[in-house]
């Protein structure tokens, strides 16, 4: 499976699975403008794609983010977190 | 029958027959049949492009123009997001709203392009309410086509039969179609109510995520927003007053969608332009060549003579049968191809003595619009939003949406038949 790691300063990242999806809650610690514009990049990337229901986003207040990515689309979506510079790295674990 | 004549109508039905199969794209079978039409000198050149509307082609190259471009603003998600809060967070309220929206973004923004801006936003919240969306789907497309139905813009039927008939102004249709499609629309949401409150049951956990969302942010870009809806209003003030400054719709919807793309610089042009649906202007290019065959070696006429021999002439008969003849065709053809062997047929009737045409075009609009709703092949919005559902793994079936569809046509055909006769026949 894929593990990441991320500044922990900056915003936690938690996960949990439900049925055929993967829900996000990312929480920014500040008002920082560069990770809400990777996050804005991120949602455009799979807004403009043509499929509808793989990664969803609802932006709550207190710079709450509830992500829910359908499970084919998890490693996409996690590449794209670390493509938009919100994770620090990304690797493969053993047991896949 | 002349042997143009028997061609014409040969290649005619050949056509239509692959088009309804699906086997062939509808737009690559009807080009093709419009060029046999031109190429076996059933019309020539000329003639073929004398009959194509570009009035009709104009209007939805506009409207697309300017919808695309304020879809890209997020407002469209902002209104939804805000009715579910307004819903509570309650999947019964929400589908209700959702339909409502549906009916009134596809009476003044075309109910193509409202499925098109409204089923990606039912993904989303009814993803985060964990509940089926097919009820939401369903209920969208009914009432895209009841709303549709209410004006000049809304439906392709209606766009063909106002750039026709030139007395039917956009206020006309408004006049005279809005009033019935409230009504209907009206009998529906209790039915809706009534046949899916016990599929979509949600948790008051999931109901308090929609309850605490910021639509704020959905809003990508403030300033774009801003001029996409001062060209969306003055366009839209553009069709109710079109008749005075003796403008065609289509003038009006160009218009709007090229000073909005003056407003936005040129940079968005490629990407407006790309959003055109082109599959469908051609499309409506290819009927138009395909039915010149049959005007022009006098297929029409005959047929039109045959149904005023079929009614005698008498207006309540000649109506009632354009309306049910046209909902029963629309529920299982393509209610555009249908419409654009109709509307020459009357104007043939209005020269061989039928004095008032007015409630036979009426008649046209209400069948052809709302006998979409009979089944899933019976407009492109139904189409459109079941091929995106299934792509996204929530497939609706044909009989599963004709069981609730065609009942509803029906419903809403009765509605109209009562209406036609009370406000025009009496």
């Amino acid at each position: 499976m894929l593990n990441y790691g991320y500044d922990e300063a900056a915003l936690r990242i938690s996960e949990s699975a439900n049925e055929n999806d993967v829900e996000f809650r990312i929480v920014l610690a500040a008002d920082d403008p560069s990770i809400i514009a990777g996050l804005k990049r991120v949602r455009q990337e799979f807004d403009e794609n043509r499929v509808y229901t793989d990664v969803l986003f609802y932006h709550y207040p207190d710079h709450e983010y509830k992500i829910i990515v359908r499970k084919d689309y998890y490693v996409d979506f996690v590449l794209e977190l670390m493509k938009q510079r919100l994770l620090q790295s990304v690797e493969w674990t053993a047991d896949r | 029958m002349e042997q143009q004549a028997l061609w014409a109508i040969g290649i005619f039905l050949v056509i239509y027959a692959i088009i309804i199969s699906e086997k062939i794209h509808r737009t690559i079978v009807a080009m093709i049949g419009g060029l046999i039409m031109v190429v076996l000198g059933i019309v020539n050149q000329e003639t073929a492009i004398h009959h194509i509307d570009f009035n009709t082609l104009g209007l939805l190259i506009g409207m697309m123009i300017i919808v695309s471009t304020t879809a890209e603003t997020g407002v469209f998600k902002y209104i939804a997001v805000l009715a579910a809060k307004k819903a509570k967070g309650e999947p019964v309220r929400i589908l209700v709203l959702l339909s409502l929206i549906t009916a009134v973004g596809s009476a003044f923004l075309d109910n193509v392009t409202t499925v098109l801006l409204m089923v990606p936003v039912t993904f989303s919240i009814t993803r985060q309410l964990r509940v089926n969306p097919v009820p939401f789907l369903v209920t969208q497309i009914i009432a895209s086509n009841v709303g549709g139905t209410a004006t000049l813009i809304g439906d392709p039927p209606n766009i063909m039969i106002g750039s026709a008939v030139k007395e039917l102004t956009f206020m006309a249709f408004i006049n005279n179609l809005a009033p019935v499609a409230v009504v209907v629309m009206a009998a529906y949401v209790p039915l809706f109510i009534w046949l899916f409150r016990k599929k979509i049951q949600t948790t008051d956990e999931l109901k308090r995520g929609v309850m605490e969302m910021n639509e704020k942010n959905l809003i990508s870009d403030p300033k774009l927003l801003r001029k996409c809806l001062t060209v969306l209003g003055l366009t839209l003030v553009g069709f109710f007053t079109h008749q005075l400054f003796h403008l065609e719709s289509a003038s009006v919807a160009l218009a709007g969608a090229f000073v909005l793309l003056l407003l936005t610089g040129e940079h968005r042009m490629e990407q407006a332009f790309a959003k055109v649906e082109w599959m469908t202007i051609f499309f409506f290019v290819g009927l138009f060549v395909l039915v010149s065959g049959l005007i022009e070696t006098g297929v029409i006429a005959e047929l039109a003579k045959k149904a005023i021999d079929l009614t005698g002439g008498d207006l309540v008969a000649t109506s009632l049968l354009i309306l049910w003849l046209s909902a029963i065709a629309s529920a299982f053809l393509d209610n555009i191809p249908f419409v654009a062997t109709m509307i020459p047929m009357i104007q043939e009737m209005g020269s061989m003595g039928v004095d008032n045409l007015e409630p036979l075009w009426w008649s046209l609009a209400l069948g052809a619009c709302l006998g979409g709703n009979g089944s899933l092949i019976g407009a492109s919005a139904n189409l459109i939003v079941a091929g995106m559902a299934g792509k996204e793994g929530y497939p609706i079936r044909f009989v599963q949406f004709l069981k609730i569809g065609f009942p509803l046509m029906l419903l809403s055909i009765v509605l109209s038949s009562v209406y036609i006769y009370l406000r025009y026949l009496i």
